[in-house]
């Protein structure tokens, strides 16, 4: 008997291409296709194989402590930083999340175009931002993201519900990609998309943040929003079709981290982990913190994905 | 594929005479659909409806258990795909492998480590659950050996890993009354490993190199007569895996091939730890690992416990007074909300912080303190309504309640509310202590 799956899907994953090499009026390296899938994640193979992203911020001071310990020693600015990542862990993008926009009153714009200058000529992969969070100043940082990064295009976060003209008018301008973030809701990603498509944004330049709360503290919910978006797109629902990014950034200030004797130790596992699901789950861009996750999770997805097996030495 | 509740009534005696457990026949046809009941039930079925109804109801995955005693484990009985769609019943068996050359105290010692190591989430256990004996080593007396050693206590599931029927055999007559696994059944042993499985009563795994085979080799033996199979889907890496299990269990739950119908085992000694994640979100329930480092074991245990949650209720914790230590009028009020992952966090800093205090739980429906704001579950009348019900006035001197830092927006409404003086606390529980020391009176 020959077995054959019962289901088949009418719909598929939207593409959207981030970075721009030199041919496509950019920078970069390289430049990648997310998205296109046709079936549930992996199945026989198939579909895209998520990219890495190594996250970086321009002020440790929120950084999680366990991500500042495992800090290479001497790297002082963002540039540098990035530098390292992508010559030590070989990731496929870099994140920088601009954390010195979460101070009190920032406006310091200035110095936020010269780190995002800075960091793309330091590095030559895709770079994903991560701005403002505060609807006063989000205007003028996206601005100076945007602007600083034309002609790379820049994927550019993030866009909620009740703040999201700003990033989407700083997309729109420069022509960057756009992350759209809901508190992990399939219905809430839904209208958030349907509403940055009315300011004009294509579907070809949003990509979904479903939100990835902690493992152990409500991971379950985002796995199964993920689940749930991707089975909506695949079943045909376009409003929902786009890519999905996971970034386990809470994962890494859980109390089992915070209290434990070998907390890097946990904290990788802990990434990682909530990595892998997310990808089962469906996400087309994995974002890390932790220095000692890149290569870990980079044969957890190699293993999903191109077959590669993986020798360990026995532990029994 | 399955049958309706209707379709099911249809071959019913419809006597309505009760005698299976429900009412009237259409009930028993309804649970029948559900998979919740066994044809069984009804002693009035003609053999041809028993033989249908078989085969269309009942779990679509059987339902199977390992070992014996308050260890025992039990797998199966999976009805969706989704966890949205319901719920995942049974958690992955996760087992750790030895091999039967290691020495006796290594053996017990693993055996000690799965007997006792555990961690404690929202007031659960959480262990590893069984051990397998990999009976590599071409020796039947060190097989014999190791399977005792590891049987010591009886208490701990068993695997028993080997192809070798002679082998298998010698180990069952040790440890085969206390409901061990056979692992595995093969094209060229299943006849002799069947009439073992048989003889002891115990459930057997069936490998062989894809899913068609070993679809093939599952039905030789329901063939003959065994009931209690576990699928060796392994493969070559975790995505071979996720593609077969998608597969098997899609075609379980649809009722296509009973004979995937299924626990699933994975066996993740070549690619750890990777294989434990897609393992655990992806339908195995058993899962064969090497030892695992404390960081892992952890890791895996808490995803294993976040994905067979029932999505549709949070675990929730009674809403009511709670007592920390021995407070008396004079001890600090505390008041949170009833998802019990917030109430054991907090738990665990106030018992830290060694002062005796009350917690009042109010009832948000199992969400935590954020989201219930955002919700707007946790609100003043909510508040005042617990300080009621439970009559905490009575309890202290003094009408002072400590709520959660995020619950800020809410405290002057609650103020309004309850005529209590509320005192914003701190947003994370870890600060708790220090708050206490420092700012509290
Ligand atoms: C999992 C989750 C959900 C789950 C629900 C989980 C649950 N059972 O509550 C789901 C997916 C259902 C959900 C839904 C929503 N969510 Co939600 N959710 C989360 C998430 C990721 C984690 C929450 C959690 O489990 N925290 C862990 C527990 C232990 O935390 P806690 O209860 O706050 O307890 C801590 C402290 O408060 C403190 N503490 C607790 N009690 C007390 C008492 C005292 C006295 C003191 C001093 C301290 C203290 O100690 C604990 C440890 O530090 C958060 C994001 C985040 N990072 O927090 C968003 C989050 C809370 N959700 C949010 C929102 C907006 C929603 C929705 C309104 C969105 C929607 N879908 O419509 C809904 C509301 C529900 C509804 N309408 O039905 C927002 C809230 C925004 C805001 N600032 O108000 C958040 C912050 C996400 C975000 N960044 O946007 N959510
Ligand atoms: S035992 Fe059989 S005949 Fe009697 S009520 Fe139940 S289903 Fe109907």
């Amino acid at each position: 008997m020959n077995y054959i799956l019962p289901h088949t899907w009418s719909g598929s994953i939207q593409t959207v291409t981030i970075g721009a090499t030199k041919q496509e009026g950019g920078t970069r390296s390289v430049s990648y296709e997310i998205g296109g899938d046709t079936d549930l994640p992996f199945m026989n193979r198939s579909g895209k194989k998520p990219l890495l992203a190594y996250e970086i911020c321009d002020d440790t001071a929120i950084w999680p402590q366990v991500v500042r310990d495992a800090m290479p020693k001497g790297i002082s600015d963002p540039a540098s930083w990035a530098a390292y990542g992508e010559k030590t862990l070989k990731p496929d993008c870099i994140r920088l999340n601009l954390t010195s926009t979460r101070k009190p009153n920032s406006s310091d714009f200035a110095s936020i175009s010269a780190t995002v200058q800075s960091v793309l000529a330091a590095t030559t992969l895709p770079l994903i931002i991560e701005g403002s969070a505060d609807p006063a100043v989000d205007s003028e940082v996206y601005i100076r993201c945007g602007e600083a990064g034309q002609g790379e295009r820049l994927v550019l976060g993030t866009a909620e519900a009740d703040r999201y003209r700003s990033v989407a008018a700083a997309a729109m301008a420069y022509d960057h990609i756009i992350i759209a973030q809901t508190p992990i809701d399939v219905n809430l990603a839904k209208q958030l998309n349907i509403l940055l498509r009315e300011t004009g944004i294509p579907d070809n330049r949003i990509i979904i943040d479903p939100y990835t709360g902690a493992l152990g503290y409500g991971f379950e919910y985002t796995y199964s929003t993920m689940e749930r978006i991707r089975f909506a797109a695949l079943k045909g629902d376009d409003d929902l079709a786009m890519p999905m990014i996971s970034a386990p950034a809470d994962s890494l200030t859980v109390k089992e981290i915070r209290e434990s004797d070998s907390p890097s130790e946990i904290a990788v596992s802990w990434e990682r982990a909530t990595a892998v699901a997310s990808a089962i789950a469906g996400a087309a861009i994995l974002v890390v913190r932790h220095p000692g996750t890149v290569l870990p999770l980079r044969t957890a997805i190699d293993a999903l994905w191109e077959g590669s097996r993986r020798e360990v030495s026995d532990g029994a | 594929m399955a049958l309706k509740p209707l379709e099911i009534y249809k071959l019913l005696p419809k006597k309505n005479c009760k005698e299976c457990g429900e009412q009237t026949c259409l009930s028993f046809a309804m649970k029948l659909a559900q998979g919740k009941a066994d044809p069984a039930s009804c002693p009035y079925l003609d053999s041809e409806a028993k033989a249908a109804l078989s085969s269309q109801t009942g779990a679509p995955i059987a339902k199977i258990t390992i070992g014996m005693g308050s260890r025992m484990i039990t797998i199966g009985e999976e009805t969706v795909f989704y966890r949205h769609d319901k719920t995942f019943y049974h958690e992955p068996a996760i087992i750790y492998r030895v091999v039967d050359t290691a020495p006796a105290e290594e053996i017990t010692a693993l055996a000690a480590r799965i007997r006792e190591e555990k961690i404690t989430r929202i007031g659960i256990d959480l262990q590893v659950n069984g051990l397998a004996v990999d009976l590599g080593s071409g020796s039947l007396k060190q097989s014999v050996t190791a399977v005792t050693t590891a049987n010591e206590g009886g208490d701990i599931p068993l695997v028993l890993q080997s192809e070798d029927p002679e082998i298998l055999k010698a180990c069952l007559a040790v440890c085969g009354n206390y409901n061990p696994l056979i692992c595995a059944a093969t094209e060229h042993n299943y006849r002799e490993l069947c009439d073992l499985a048989k003889k002891y009563d115990a459930p057997l795994v069936v490998r062989a190199p894809d899913v068609e085979k070993i679809g093939a080799l599952s039905k030789e033996c329901m063939g003959l007569g065994i009931k209690k199979i576990v699928l060796d889907i392994t493969g070559a890496d975790s995505g071979e895996y996720l593609s077969r299990a998608t597969l098997v269990r899609s075609l379980a739950l649809t009722r296509t091939a009973p004979e995937l119908g299924f626990p699933i085992l994975l066996d993740c000694s070549g690619s750890v730890p990777d294989n434990i994640v897609t393992g655990i979100v992806k339908f195995a329930s058993v899962l064969i690992t090497p030892q695992l480092p404390v960081a892992e074991m952890t890791t895996a245990l808490v995803l294993r416990q976040n994905i067979y949650t029932d999505p549709q209720k949070p675990i929730q914790m009674t809403p009511g007074l709670y007592r920390i230590g021995d407070p008396g009028p004079d001890s600090p009020v505390f008041m949170t909300v009833n998802f019990s992952l917030t109430f054991f966090t907090l738990q665990g800093y106030l018992e830290a912080a060694r002062v005796p205090c009350f917690l009042l739980i109010v009832e948000t429906e199992g969400m935590s303190v954020l989201t219930s704001v955002a919700a707007g579950k946790l609100n003043e009348s909510v508040v005042a309504e617990w300080i009621t019900k439970t009559s905490l006035a009575d309890e202290v001197n003094e009408k002072k309640l400590i709520i959660p830092g995020y619950a800020s927006p809410l405290s002057g409404r609650i103020e309004d509310a309850t005529g209590w003086k509320v005192v914003v606390g701190p947003r994370d529980a870890a600060d708790i202590g220090r708050f206490l020391t420092e700012e509290w009176k």
